[in-house]
């Protein structure tokens, strides 16, 4: 009998591990036996009435209430035993028959042990032992280990006997803030609850001896294969289950101290090399949690030689011999997970691990090796990973206080390495993370007018000082530079000493991010322009999956969200490169010129706008290209393969939101979008009313397009006749022009499609000092939001229906032709359903005959059958007759 | 026992026959069970699995998918079927109560020859029968050379009998068994055979005097033969002595007791609803019911029964003529409604139409208690039967979805409720799945149930929204119509796609309403490209399919298919707005592309067919463009563009809608070719 641990505790079937370890419990889980103890100790059944079902709360990871929280998660899964279903249910979220089967059987079987158990406790009870890195063995304190499993017998015992003393106190003890509590006087509470439950258990033991007995007795007498069969799984159960309890316990030691404890994280490390894969991820996992929590807030300097020489105290030489320990640990375990992250079995645990830490310790020591693989695994295949990774690097970018910005630009750099290596074809999440950083625009600025005043006053001060106190003598003039060597001395004391940094590096930390993400953007850009020369030769599944330019989307956007930030130098390439990729090509079939869908080339134009508007507003250069573009993208669009909230922000971008328009152009992007709504959607054609609305209301001569004025061809300069195929809006002569397309689109099924209409033709409508308010609330993209079928559907499905008031009750046909239906019921001739009639009952009667037949057929074959057994029956009869006979004579 | 064991012994021997009967059959089912104290409720358990049976068999017969709908019916009609058992005993001694009257007992053997029709079963009757007489002469040999054998056969015949009868009732108690056998054997000999003088004179006293005792007799006799066959005659108080009587008799009061009743109930002939009404209390009224309730009965058992087209159609005319007698019995107008349902999904074509009519004659004249029940089961029944598209399938589906609309056209007033909640689902689904966007939702949008309900909604819209204001149903089937259309784009799902344009369509036309629906078509301009792939494809027929097959995608039928669907579907909504005076700026755009794929096209007959398509759109708006130089109005003016060449429009000899005439034309060719 090498052990007999409260198997029970663990009621977990070994799928467990193998679900992703990502919610909070389920991290608790693996600690439980660390925080457990620590608290008080609760009464574990109060705590199932009061919550038997649900799991705990997420809470966030920096959160140290986490203890808490797995806390009341073990002690339910405790308790649980009595219910296997519930931890099945638990710990899976699934009760597949076959796991409640196998759990039956352990279960019995577990029973069985701690009845064995019970018998020989005082002897098993320090079996909690653990092979040293040594190799030796080594006991641990038996009044620790004890105590320890008087816990969780407690706590059976607690819930089997109902111990109304006990429930009371576990659970008046849980109710005092245990938050707030002194760790040592929880421990002394929970220690003398201990010593009553050893006098519980001493008391109940005899009953439980006798029950052994008699379990001994039937056990011994049916031992087949089955039991066999189980015991083998039980044993490897058992063998799980004491490692969990030995990591638990060792983690615990940890967390309670760990500045004398410190060794432990070796022991840890050591379990994270078992053969067992379980094991060795609880081990993974437990360890990040440890190092969560432990690893303190500054980076760890190892002293040089020269510190080591120098004679310390006691108390540094511990704190020396703690970090060393600590940062040699950390060293091996980082090497550890970066090993297992080639592992496919162990990838997604040690992935999760790392992000852990990257997230909770960006400012320690080794981070960059954590940010290199994070931003590797921001390209994996596999979905739940690269989110992670995502996240992990969203939070990091977002919360740049825990790391003074160092790590970010690490990310962005390590990212735009990536993007070069692997020639574009990556997932689009890779730049989706560039969207969640912030830059400080002020930091920029604020600081070099600073510098000008300075140096303006210094230099004014030594102008005065040299034109005043030149000749002063020279003992002031020393007194002076004593006070400036001192007042810099202090400065830079100041300096070191204050967290915050320096304006100056944050600056250069961020314009070398930003030259690194434009770096990037610009090279998909460049890669998008001559991708017909070099189509991928990868034949990776992954580059196809991901379509032609998957990084170009990302890109733009990013594009158009730091526009504001790109340098004036690289703008004029960067607006030849967006004229080109937006396809400005002069031929009207833009598609054949490049591979860019209609979707990424309305983005081309509306980031091109974004960067003109925000860099170049004084210069107002004239972005004819791209108008001419949209102008013919508009016939391009296609509502089911293009993006219609892309078309929608084009518009505001480029129409609606642009200061003020050539006439001419203005009239024909008019009555091209009138047009286009006559053909599309009504969320495409609400957002072009609301543009071409807007654009009437600021081109007072565009308004003309209302009339239908013989005259107008007046203003239409060169084309005197409109021409809708035109594709340079300049020429389609569209102010000869009338809008027509309003009175149908007035018909509109849509009441917010054809009420807009309507409102532009009536007079009062066009009239600018009455619309201003109504057009400056709604822009084309929330137009287009709003009418998409997703919303409409929403807004239908939610209505009541309030039935019309005419009523016609008809009894007129309304679709059928009522004469041929009355044709129908004369079709019928009365002699031919008599004669069907006749039929019909010939048909039955044949029917019953043959059943009547049958069954006198039956009967005479029978008796024609009996015959033969009156024979034989006479035949015996005669024997026995002559047999009579025969002893007569 | 008591009370309850004479009533169950009176029924057993009535029912218990055919009961064990089909016992025997399904063995399986029952044979466990333990032997019940109520016997009446087993009996009408077993009742109800009978005629369960017998639908069950009957809609293998009919029905495409037996299995799925057998499934839902089983339950109700087994409850149905008891209850109306249960309610029918009751009434049974009122009805059987056989007062003197002339009964001519001689009986006139008749000795038919005619069994053409049935050939197969006679043969077999005939073998059986010949093999009896070979067994009994065998029999009678054996017993005449063996004289001691009769007394021992005698001795084990009882013996043999109870042998056999025990395997076949496995749940019977024994005394109960023999009781019944006594009882039936005695019954046998109580049991009139009706001869064809008997019925005459029956039938001419009902005429005569209709109160008298003669309709009760006839009636118990119409009973005996809806149940013939039903029953084990055994049952039966009366046997028809040939065909004759047995079809006079289902015939004469058939035919005549619609007229019988009303004369009895002092109503004109056209018995309306609340003339019944108002007689409800008096004592005739009291006199006829038990009548009425067997005849109606009677009547719903041999609809069930029956399998024969015109028989069931027969009888169809004549409940409809009597409909308003069933205001009195409710659970009978159930079963009815139950049954018509049933007849008018599964029939064939005239018998459906029939039993629809019955329905619609059941939503007009019982309108307040039945309407509501008559749209819930029509229209579940559609949804059940619906699930999938068969080639000759579509006749019938037209006839279905027309039938509902006529019924639910009746009156708005309720149905238009009904229709908003049907369409307030079909968009649930619809949002739903747009916001999962998984694959096995989009299957619950991606089927021809779902495709044919939105299809029926969108013709009682079609056809109600000239008289009455259904702008919100409208409204919401737009935009489930579009939101089907944006769910599955590609070029698979053209067909789904262009179902939804012809729907469309439909409701523009219909309401007046402007839908902009040339955007669908768009899509497939852009990806005929490259058709390679000229092997001789069978056909693609546009209208049987959701989604077109993978291997079809590339072959020029495919190709045809959408060209000339695309044409046909363009030009409707053209035509709509033909004398629009927005007609150039409506046909612009798809004008463009148009001309676009014109160029693309190297198949020389699809380019002629896209090159007229494009001349005429041409030609309309030049027209259109010429009549609109001269005007002065602006747009703004919209009383002056409605009147817009509102002349032209009454006159149908535009070239534009002669061409439209002309693609309809081939469209319907081109599918009665295939």
């Amino acid at each position: 009998m090498e052990s007999h641990s409260p198997l029970y505790l663990f009621p977990l079937p070994r799928k467990t591990e193998e679900r992703p370890i990502g919610g909070q419990h389920s991290l608790g889980f693996y600690l439980h036996g660390i925080e457990g103890p620590l608290e008080d100790d609760v009464d574990g059944a109060s705590i199932i009435n009061e919550d038997p079902g649900d799991f705990p709360p997420e809470t966030c990871p920096d959160d140290l209430q986490i203890s808490y929280h797995d806390c009341r998660f073990i002690e339910r899964l405790t308790i649980s035993e009595i219910n296997t279903h519930t931890i099945l249910s638990l710990t899976t979220g699934e009760n597949s028959p076959e796991n409640l089967e196998i759990f039956q059987k352990l279960r019995d079987r577990r029973r069985r042990e701690r009845l064995l158990e019970a018998n020989d406790t005082e002897t098993n009870w320090c079996d909690a032992t653990s092979p040293n890195p040594s190799g030796r063995v080594r006991h641990r304190s038996r009044k620790q280990t004890v105590n320890l499993h008087e816990v969780w017998n407690w706590r059976e015992l607690g819930h089997g006997l109902k111990s109304p003393g006990l429930g009371r106190r576990g659970s008046s003890c849980r109710r005092r803030g245990r938050q707030l509590e002194p760790r040592r006087v929880r421990r002394d509470i929970v220690g003398r609850k201990w010593r009553e439950v050893r006098e519980l258990l001493q008391k109940n033991r005899p009953r439980e001896e006798m029950s052994l007995d008699r379990f001994l007795f039937t056990n011994l007498a049916d031992r087949d294969d089955d039991i066999a069969k189980v015991e083998k799984e039980l044993s490897a159960e058992e063998v799980f289950a004491r490692k969990k309890i030995k990591l638990a316990e060792v983690g615990m030691s940890l967390l309670e101290d760990p500045e004398s404890n410190i060794k432990c994280l070796k022991e840890l490390l050591h379990i994270c090399n078992e053969k067992d894969h379980n094991i060795a991820k609880l081990g993974l996992m437990s360890l990040v949690a440890v190092f969560k929590d432990i690893i303190p807030g500054y980076r760890i300097r190892l002293p040089t030689e020269k510190e080591l020489e120098m004679k310390v105290s006691k108390e540094i030489r511990q704190t020396r011999f703690y970090e060393s320990t600590l940062l040699s640990s950390y060293k091996a375990y980082l090497l550890k997970l970066i090993a297992l992250e080639e592992d496919p079995s162990f990838h997604c645990v040690a992935v999760r691990c790392m992000c852990i830490l990257l997230d909770a310790v960006p400012h320690f020591n080794f981070r960059e090796n954590l940010v290199a693989v994070v931003v590797r695994n921001l390209n994996s295949s596999d979905d739940v990973v690269r989110k992670l990774c995502c996240e992990t690097l969203r939070s990091l970018f977002t919360n740049e206080g825990k790391h003074e910005g160092q790590v970010t630009l690490e990310a962005v750099l390590l990212i735009s390495e990536l993007v070069k290596a692997h020639d574009c074809h990556l997932h689009p999440d890779i730049l989706e993370v560039f969207l969640s950083l912030k830059f400080d625009e002020d930091l920029g600025k604020a600081r070099p007018k600073e510098n000008a005043k300075v140096s303006k006053k210094k230099k004014r001060k030594k102008y005065l000082e040299q034109s005043n106190q030149l000749p002063s003598t020279d003992g002031k003039r020393r007194k002076h530079e004593l006070m400036t060597k001192t007042r810099e001395e202090l400065n830079a004391d100041m300096k070191s000493v204050s967290f915050t940094p320096d304006n100056d590096e944050r600056r250069a930390a961020q314009s070398e991010i930003l030259s690194a993400i434009f770096g990037t953007y610009f090279r998909i850009i460049r890669h998008c322009m001559d991708s017909s020369l070099s189509r991928p030769m990868l034949n990776d599944i992954s580059s196809i999956r991901l379509g032609q330019h998957p990084l170009l989307g990302p890109c733009l956007t990013g594009l158009g969200k730091f526009s504001h930030l790109i340098d004036l130098d690289f703008m004029g390439a960067l607006m030849g490169s967006l004229k080109k990729l937006a396809g400005h090509s002069g031929s009207h079939c833009g598609s054949t010129s490049n591979s860019l869908t209609v979707s990424e080339k309305l983005q081309c134009c509306i980031v091109a706008f974004r960067v003109m508007r925000n860099n170049l507003d004084a210069l107002n250069v004239d972005l004819q290209e791209f108008y001419v573009q949209l102008y013919n993208l508009l016939l391009e669009y296609r509502p089911f393969r293009d993006r219609g909230d892309v078309l929608a922000e084009a518009l505001k971008t480029m129409l609606w939101e642009g200061k003020q328009h050539d006439m001419h152009r203005a009239a024909a992007f008019v009555k091209r979008l009138a047009t286009f709504s006559l053909s599309f959607g009504s969320p495409e054609a609400l957002a072009a009313l609301v543009t071409i609305k807007h654009l009437l209301l600021r081109n007072s001569k565009c308004r003309g397009l209302l009339e239908n004025d013989p005259g107008g061809g007046s203003l239409s300069g060169l084309v005197v006749k409109y021409r809708p195929d035109a594709s340079d809006p300049h020429l389609s002569g569209a102010l000869a022009s009338v809008l027509w397309e309003l009175s149908l689109l007035s018909k509109h099924y849509n009441p917010s499609v054809s009420s807009a209409a309507s409102s532009m033709l009536s007079t009062e409508g066009m009239n600018p000092s009455q619309t201003q308010a109504f057009l400056s609330t709604v822009s084309p993209t929330k137009a287009f939001e709003d009418l998409t079928t997703e919303q409409e559907l929403f807004k239908a499905a939610n209505k009541k229906f309030s039935p019309s008031r005419k009523i016609k009750s008809g009894n007129e046909f309304v679709l059928m032709n009522a004469e041929d239906v009355r044709k129908i019921e004369s079709v019928v001739d009365e002699d031919v359903v008599e004669g069907k009639f006749e039929e019909h009952f010939k048909l039955l009667k044949d029917f019953d005959e043959n059943e009547r037949l049958r069954l006198e057929l039956d009967r005479t074959s029978a008796a024609i059958r009996l015959y033969g057994e009156y024979r034989q029956q006479k035949k015996l009869k005669r024997k026995a007759k002559e047999d009579k006979k025969r002893k007569c004579l | 026992m008591g009370k309850l064991g004479k009533k169950a012994r009176k029924f057993a021997k009535k029912k218990l026959q055919c009961v064990m009967r089909n016992n025997r059959k399904f063995k399986s089912r029952f044979k466990h069970k333990a032997a019940s104290v109520n016997k009446k409720g087993r009996i009408g358990k077993s009742d109800s699995l009978s005629s369960e049976q017998h639908f069950e068999e009957k809609s293998v017969d009919n029905t495409i998918d037996a299995a799925a709908f057998s499934n839902c019916l089983d339950n109700i009609y087994g409850e149905d079927d008891a209850d109306l058992m249960e309610n029918g005993s009751e009434d049974e001694s009122i009805v059987l109560q056989d007062s003197d009257c002339p009964y001519i007992s001689d009986v006139e053997l008749d000795n038919d020859k005619d069994s053409g029709e049935h050939a197969a079963l006679s043969e077999s009757n005939k073998d059986i029968h010949i093999k009896i007489v070979e067994k009994k002469q065998k029999l009678d040999r054996l017993l005449k050379k063996v004289p001691k054998f009769s007394k021992f056969l005698e001795s084990r015949r009882a013996d043999l009998q109870k042998s056999k009868n025990e395997d076949d009732s496995d749940d019977e108690g024994d005394t109960n068994y023999l009781n019944g056998v006594s009882t039936s054997e005695e019954h046998l000999n109580n049991r009139r055979v009706i001869n064809s003088c008997t019925v005459d004179l029956w039938c001419w006293l009902v005429i005569e005097q209709p109160e008298g005792p003669a309709l009760s007799n006839l009636l118990n006799v119409f009973q005996a033969a809806c149940f013939y066959g039903f029953d084990l005659d055994e049952g039966q108080l009366h046997e028809f002595s040939d065909k004759k009587v047995f079809s006079k008799v289902l015939m004469f009061v058939l035919s005549e007791a619609d007229g019988i009743f009303c004369k009895l109930l002092g109503v004109a002939d056209s018995c309306s609803k609340a003339s019944i009404l108002k007689s409800m209390n008096t004592s005739e009224w009291e006199n006829v019911r038990p009548f009425l309730r067997s005849y109606l009965k009677s009547c719903l058992l041999l609809l069930n029964q029956v399998t024969d087209g015109q028989i069931l159609i027969f009888i169809l005319s004549r409940i409809k003529s009597s409909i308003a007698f069933f205001a009195a019995f409710p659970s009978l107008t159930e079963f009815l409604i139950k049954i018509l349902v049933h007849l008018w999904v599964t029939g064939e074509e005239s018998l459906a139409l029939c039993s629809f009519l019955v329905v619609r004659e059941i939503a007009l004249k019982l309108h307040s208690n039945w309407y509501d029940s008559c749209l819930m089961k029509t229209y579940k029944a559609f949804i059940g039967h619906s699930k999938f598209f068969e080639p000759g399938n579509h006749k019938k589906m037209d006839f279905l979805q027309n039938s509902i609309v006529e019924l639910y056209s009746l009156d708005l007033q309720i149905s238009c409720q009904k229709v908003f909640v049907s369409l307030q689902q079909l968009a649930n689904i619809l949002s739903q799945t747009i916001k999962t966007m998984k694959k096995d939702e989009l299957k619950k949008i991606h089927n021809w149930q779902y495709i044919n309900c939105i299809s029926l909604w969108v013709k009682f819209i079609v056809c109600n929204i000239k008289d009455h204001d259904l702008q919100r149903l409208l409204s919401l089937s737009i935009l489930i119509i579009n939101g089907i259309a944006h769910l599955f784009p590609g070029l698979r799902y053209l067909p789904l796609r262009f179902k939804c344009v012809q729907m469309l369509n439909q409701l523009s036309f219909s309401s007046g309403v402007f839908i902009p629906v040339a955007s669908f078509i768009f899509d497939f301009l852009d990806h005929n490209e490259n058709i390679t792939d000229t092997t001789r494809v069978k056909s693609c027929d546009f209208s049987s399919v959701l989604k077109v097959p993978k291997h079809l995608l590339k072959s020029c039928k495919f190709q045809e298919e959408c060209i000339f669907s695309a044409i046909e579907l363009l030009s409707a909504h053209f035509s709509q707005w033909r004398y629009h005076i927005s007609f150039p700026e409506l046909s612009t755009i798809p004008l463009i592309l148009f001309k676009r794929f014109h160029e693309k096209l190297n198949n020389e007959a699809f380019r002629r067919q896209v090159k007229r398509f494009i001349d005429q759109v041409e030609q309309n708006k030049e027209y259109i463009e010429r009549k609109r130089d001269v005007l002065s109005f602006s747009p703004g003016d919209l009383a002056a563009i409605d009147s817009f060449l509102q002349m032209e429009k009454s006159g149908c000899d535009c070239s534009f809608s002669k061409y439209y005439d002309s693609i309809q034309e081939n469209s319907r060719s081109r599918i009665a070719q295939t």
